[in-house]
Order: structure tokens, then C-alpha cells, then sequence
């Protein structure tokens, strides 16, 4: 399994019982990762890919979209932030 | 350097007030509180709400807080930020240093805030009578983050 944490606007667009998934055969990497999430979520995909989306891998930012996915990771979507 | 997430309200005076306390090094302490407005453009704010992502947003906001509290020389920095549902008029952020002077003590708190608009993982909705929506930092938020990254540089 792998956890999947969408933040911001991003949590409104996430279908129920997309947390928590089998990892999918065809996804090897985060790049294919984002990609599995848009054919499964069109809406939440097209949310991810209207604004740079950052990507963080068991807590931290990825800065490689050809890093591996493995059982058991974490992996969060982070769209533009606004604190303070 | 004291960095904290709070779900809960909190009193910006009695934080500080206890950050200070004890204290005889600094001659200068510099603070910065932001407060839930009840109107955003003339429009009702009934409530606002901050996502977060535990452990990460904390270490994020101690990793910046980091950089400024090196770079101005500063002798401690304190971070704390709301995150869930927060009322008009309550505070959303607390950002305090503490400095041999003043200069030091400005200079991180502004720089702070600069950074947390854009860089802290942390996502604003604000409801109001049109329903909510999720805000974004302004054109203003990304020019000071400009300014600011330069002087840290």
C-alpha cells in the first residue's frame, strides 16, 4: 500500500478511498505516480497540473520526478502555499 | 528557537511575554502578529480555515526560521502559526526575535514573514457569503519574497 496526502485545494477534489491505494503495477515512479492519479482522478489531475504542484516523498521534497515509488511510501501533493 | 503549530487560539502578548522572560542578553526584541480580518476587499470573512501537513509544515517553518535566525544573527526566533479553523479577530501568526539590537530583530521578523507567505506549508480558505475559496499569495506576497530571498542571499 501507499499513502497519498493531498493538501489545500487539492483535498477537494479528492475522491473517497484514493488515501490509501494498492500501489498499481504500471507506477515505478513519482512521475508516473502523478500520472496513475490523473487516469484515476481526472478532476484532482487536472487540479494538480493547473498550478506547479509540489511533490514531497515520505516527507521530503522530491526534486526528481524519476524517483522510485516503493510499498509502504508516503507520497503528498502540495499546491502553491499561502501562510502568514 | 521555539517553532509551534497551534490548533488552538493563542495570545500573542502572553507568548511573547514568556519568550522574553528571564532574558537579560537582548537589547532588542522585534514581534509581528497577523489577525484574522473580517473582511477581505469588502467582503465578510466568517471564518477562515489553514491546511497543514503535520511533521512537514513544522519542519519546514524550523528550517526557515533556521536560515533567517543564522543569517541576521539573531539570538532566538519565535514561530507560532494556527492552523484549522481560526475566527475573525483571533491571531494566525506570532513571529518574535530576540537581538543584541534592533537592526538584527527587524530584519528577521519581516524576512520571516516574507518567506512564511509563500514558502511555509501552509494553504489559507477563507468562507464568506459566496461560499469558500482557497487563496493564493498576491503578486505584492511574491515581489517582497523576491526582495527578501536577495538580502538572504
Amino acid at each position: 500500500m501507499i499513502r497519498l496526502v493531498f493538501l489545500g485545494k487539492l483535498g477537494d477534489a479528492v475522491p473517497a478511498g484514493l488515501s490509501e491505494v494498492a500501489l498499481p503495477g504500471e507506477v515505478k515512479t513519482l512521475s508516473d505516480l502523478r500520472d496513475w492519479v490523473g487516469r484515476t482522478a481526472p478532476l484532482l489531475g487536472r487540479a494538480i497540473a493547473a498550478a506547479p504542484t509540489r511533490i514531497v516523498l515520505n516527507q521530503t521534497v522530491a526534486h526528481d520526478m524519476s524517483a522510485s515509488v516503493r510499498d509502504g511510501d508516503e507520497i503528498a501533493f502540495l499546491p502553491p502555499m499561502s501562510g502568514g | 528557537m521555539i517553532v509551534r503549530v497551534a490548533p488552538e487560539a493563542f495570545d500573542p502578548q502572553a507568548e511573547t511575554a514568556s519568550f522574553v522572560s528571564g532574558r537579560d542578553e537582548p537589547g532588542a526584541l522585534a514581534s509581528f502578529v497577523g489577525y484574522c480580518r473580517a473582511a477581505t476587499e469588502g467582503t465578510e470573512v466568517s471564518e477562515l480555515s489553514i491546511d497543514h501537513y503535520p511533521g512537514f509544515t513544522e519542519r519546514e517553518i524550523a528550517r526557515l526560521a533556521g536560515d533567517i535566525h543564522h543569517r541576521f544573527g539573531c539570538l532566538d526566533l519565535l514561530v507560532i502559526h494556527r492552523v484549522g479553523k481560526i475566527a475573525p479577530g483571533e491571531a494566525i501568526v506570532l513571529v518574535a526575535a530576540l537581538a543584541i539590537h534592533r537592526g538584527e530583530a527587524f530584519d528577521a521578523v519581516r524576512i520571516l514573514m516574507d518567506y512564511l507567505k509563500t514558502d511555509a506549508p501552509l494553504w489559507k480558505k477563507e468562507t464568506g457569503p459566496a461560499g469558500a475559496r482557497w487563496i493564493e499569495p498576491r503578486a505584492e506576497d511574491h515581489a517582497r519574497r523576491a526582495v527578501a530571498g536577495k538580502e538572504m542571499a
